[in-house]
């Protein structure tokens, strides 16, 4: 099925964005969404499924005497669905409350030009294209190591546009493409079974490596076979990309939005110019970085993106603001009103939150530890405490650092502690950066973590 | 909507040569809320009609999803599934089967007494505010309250290539409630959550008074916690944490498909895994509960399916095709979260079943150890490696209740935690919760208090 044109998504929007403030709406504001994706899955080893998803929708919100109201509809070639849908939301509108700190949509502002965000080559890929690629992962891995089992995978080729029209003259058009591929495996032998181990790699542009992705899925698996148990005291960590992903999702990147530091629940709330992390740790949201998984020209709500200094060499320098928690404090937005799809209103999320590198290899981070974890990913990052950032996981897969080198894997280890206070412990970091969802970071490094074995 | 979808089946398996093909039409309205403190963020209603179609051609699967009832489209979707399939059948090393089964013809409907399309909008936002009114005058040192509300309401249709045609109506309300307490540098966070498929009257029983109650007074009490100790200790684990231990720490490892995966059930079945006390159920049928369904999305009647039996593993949760690998019948776990995803094998109402103690007997031999009353997110893996957080615990000592921890958590191997459960207690309750598996699906799960003599406790900071 081919992709809306512009003309077409951007024409959507403004009709119904019009239509809203025909129907009585103080103002109107329409988001135009289409995603077409196709995948191949692995399953147990073998390649047994491919999927062809159409998904396309609009979602308007319009505002009544500060009242906010939203509604959406998945059907969009019917000019009277959309005048209906327009018609809940203006009803939704009048059904809910004045909001007294709202003051209004968001103006309009020239775009940005973002790089590395659209690959041709990506729509044109056929079911075909991505089966080659997931059996070149996959026999990758099983080459590696014969003790290792692929689970599960896949690869996946999307085309994503939005459109985003409001009754301030705001009106923009942005499309891109990601593809990705994963694996996860575990590895047996003689009764042991390793935890899940999990390799992707995701890219705006046409240029994964799904022969890496195999190799690097069964490498992890097979090294972490003959887990043994280590003992609990405070313990020098290198969290690997996952690790720190799955930590700072829950924690850090709660405590930076703007709204949760209005509403009382950031640890970060009164501390902009205050040391918040170790001098070596300096983090931008950066939502123009070139081939960024979350790079757009403009957010949720036709705000441009743009790149914001969070932390910069320990210190805090500020938060990420939608147009409605900015206005509060009578700030510019910073981009980062979020939208999942045409499914919701806009909310606060990072873009791609970069987290800069080191000098070092991740082999000379290693090398220069006596006595250490290295954590690839951990288990239950979302029960950790987002008010406080008190956090409790086990970390699976990990490693034992003695001497400078890889020792042993290592079973049921406990990681226990507060995130804040972690930042402020990480003495070192690698040079090998890479994107994991919002994350964009290298491997760390953090005294001290309370570890509990046995 | 029927002839026009049978069509497209016919086409598959006449054009196309489909083994089996299925299609799943999906008719939704939903209505969402957010509260923040005690403004509404916006008042949300939504439609999502479409067709999934979901084919086996030559021994692979393809699947299509368009958001459209149009004849053309839709018969573009089989063709492209059809394609897709045949593209994923090339590298295939064992072509997949599944159980066949007999064509089923029913319509199901539901009867609130309250249903949520008819409940004006503006009693929706009324309900919702007072819960998160009564979070707020609970205490001063309650900062903020979030509270969501979702109502989903519709129709499904599912026909396939065996001549099943079903409708089924489908009723869920939910809502969940956050809130934070702070006083100087401690910051605490509760969180509950309200779910039923019966009807807009759960919140006749959940009032948002009790609700309201129950979130804010965690989030306050939690403020004198201290931290745990870290260790291993006994403990008796409360209802709601029971549930998400069963789910979590085995559920998962008991859906077949994770089980063919190399969970560490695989060589387990009719073997002894827990002690003589655990008998565990995933329970489709328990009516009004938030996890329950007729019949599931491949036209599979949901049941009562046991899973261990007196410590022994007697059972999995099964799809159409995992059952033909294991030789039985599909238990009715293929759940979609909607027309935009393929089933895929989830939970519904996972418990384990009540036995004989008191509270006060499961504590009193407890000198030091830990009672753990409601949990913050679980997570297991294959392995069997397990962690549940903990919203609200308390230190036992020497049998009795005492202070309140903080941000603790437990982990462990699942079956070794389960050879060390003791005693089960006489009591029983069931929470509504939603999981995650990269479909959300709305699930219950509970069981009654339960002593385990010994896991592994991570401390705080």
């Amino acid at each position: 099925m081919a992709a809306l044109k512009e003309e077409e998504v951007l024409s959507l929007a403004e009709f119904a964005a019009k239509s809203a403030l025909k129907k009585g709406a103080d103002e109107a504001e329409a988001f135009a969404y289409e995603g077409l994706t196709t995948t191949v899955a692995i399953e147990r080893g073998q390649i047994a499924k491919s999927s062809r998803i159409v998904d396309r929708g609009l979602g308007i919100r319009t505002i009544v005497n500060k009242a906010v109201g939203f509604s959406y509809t998945n059907i969009l070639t019917d000019k009277a669905a959309i005048e209906k849908t327009v018609s809940k939301a203006v009803k939704s509108a009048r059904a809910s409350k004045p909001d007294k700190d709202w003051q209004g949509l968001p103006s309009k502002k020239p775009f940005p030009e973002v790089k590395g965000g659209f690959d041709k080559a990506i729509c044109e890929l056929s079911p075909d294209d991505l089966v080659k690629a997931a059996s070149v992962m996959l026999e990758a891995c099983e080459k590696t190591d014969k003790r290792v089992f692929p689970i599960e995978g896949g690869v996946g080729a999307s085309y994503l546009s939005r459109a985003v029209v409001n009754s301030n003259g705001v009106a923009g058009f942005d499309h891109g493409t990601i593809i990705e591929c994963s694996l996860a495996t575990v590895a047996q032998e003689s009764g042991e079974v390793t935890p899940v181990c999990f390799e992707f790699n995701a890219e705006r542009l046409y240029k994964i490596d799904p022969e890496w992705v195999g190799v690097e899925a069964a490498k992890q698996a097979a090294s972490a076979l003959k887990a043994k148990r280590v003992e609990t005291k405070p313990t020098k960590v290198v969290l690997a990309h996952f690790a720190l992903q799955q930590l700072l999702y829950y924690t850090l990147m709660e405590a930076i939005k703007a709204d949760c530091v209005q509403r009382n629940q950031s640890a970060l709330q009164g501390k902009v110019g205050e040391k918040v992390a170790s001098e070596i740790v300096t983090i931008h949201d950066d939502g123009l970085m070139n081939e960024g998984l979350r790079t757009w020209k403009f957010d949720g709500e036709g705000v441009p993106q743009q790149k914001t200094v969070i932390i910069e060499k320990g210190t805090l320098r500020g938060f990420i603001y939608d147009s409605y928690t900015a206005k509060k404090e009578r700030k510019e937005s910073t981009g980062n009103a979020f939208r999942a799809g045409y499914l919701s209103t806009p909310r606060i999320e990072a873009t791609n939150l970069r987290f800069a590198p080191g000098k070092k290899t991740p082999e000379e981070l290693v090398g220069e530890i006596d006595e250490g974890l290295l954590v690839y990913s951990v288990q239950g990052a979302h029960s950790s405490n987002p008010a406080s950032g008190e956090f409790s996981v086990v970390a699976t897969p990990a490693w034992k650092i003695k001497n400078g080198k890889i020792a042993h894997a290592v079973k049921g280890a406990m990681l226990a502690g507060n995130i804040f206070e972690a930042l402020k412990n990480v003495s070192a970091l690698a040079n090998n950066e890479r994107k994991i969802g919002q994350l964009v970071a290298p491997w760390i490094v953090v005294e001290n973590v309370k570890v509990i074995g046995k | 909507m029927r002839d026009l979808l049978s069509r497209v089946l016919e086409e598959a398996v006449q054009k196309f040569g489909a083994e089996y093909a299925e299609a799943r039409a999906q008719n939704i309205s939903k209505t969402m809320l957010t509260v923040k403190e005690e403004k509404i963020e916006a008042a949300k209603e939504g439609i999502e009609n479409g067709v999934a179609l979901r084919v086996l051609v030559s021994g692979a699967w393809g699947f299509a999803s368009v958001g459209s009832f149009e004849a053309e489209m839709l018969r573009d979707a089989i063709s492209q599934a059809c394609k897709m399939a045949k593209a994923a059948s090339e590298k295939l090393k064992n072509p997949i089967k599944i159980v066949r089964g007999k064509a089923i013809e029913d319509r199901v409907t539901v009867k609130p007494k309250k249903n949520p399309s008819e409940v004006p909008i503006e009693d929706k936002v009324k309900t919702m505010l007072e819960i998160a009114k009564t979070v707020l005058k609970f205490d001063g040192r309650v900062k903020s309250c979030t509270v969501d509300y979702l109502d989903l309401v519709g129709t499904s249709l599912f026909l396939n290539s065996e001549g099943t045609y079903i409708e089924q109506d489908k009723l869920y309300v939910w809502s969940r409630v956050l809130a934070t307490a702070r006083e100087n540098d401690i910051y605490t966070f509760s969180r509950e959550e309200v779910g039923s498929t019966a009807g807009y009257e759960i919140f006749d029983v959940e009032t948002p008074q009790k609700v309201g109650e129950m979130v804010a007074k965690r989030a306050v009490n939690q403020l004198k916690a201290k931290t745990p100790k870290g260790g291993t200790f006994p403990a008796v684990l409360g209802p709601n944490v029971v549930g998400v231990f069963v789910h979590e720490a085995f559920g998962h490892l008991a859906e077949a498909d994770l089980t063919l995966s190399g969970s560490v059930l695989m060589d387990k079945l009719g073997e002894k895994v827990a002690s003589d006390v655990v008998t565990i159920y995933d329970d489709g049928t328990i009516e009004g509960a938030f996890g329950s369904y007729k019949y599931d999305d491949e036209g599979i009647p949901a049941q009562k399916t046991l899973l261990v039996k007196d410590g022994v593993v007697v059972g999995l949760m099964h799809n159409r095709e995992t059952a033909q690998k294991f030789n039985v019948q599909p238990t009715g776990n293929a759940r979609a979260e909607d027309f935009r995803v393929e089933p895929i094998i989830r939970m519904r109402n996972t418990f384990m079943a009540p036995r004989d103690y008191t509270f006060e007997e499961l504590a009193e031999d407890i000198k030091f150890g830990y009672y753990f009353k409601s949990f913050r997110g679980g997570q297991a893996n294959l392995d069997g490696t397990f962690q549940v957080g903990i919203q609200e615990g308390y230190e036992i000592v020497k049998g009795e209740v005492g202070e309140p921890v903080r941000n603790a958590s437990i982990s462990g191997n699942t079956l070794e935690t389960l050879h060390k459960v003791d005693a089960v207690g006489k009591d029983f309750e069931l929470w509504p919760g939603r999981c995650g598996k990269g479909q959300t699906a709305f699930v219950c799960d509970g069981g009654p208090h339960v002593r385990v003599w010994e896991v592994l406790v991570g401390g705080g900071a």
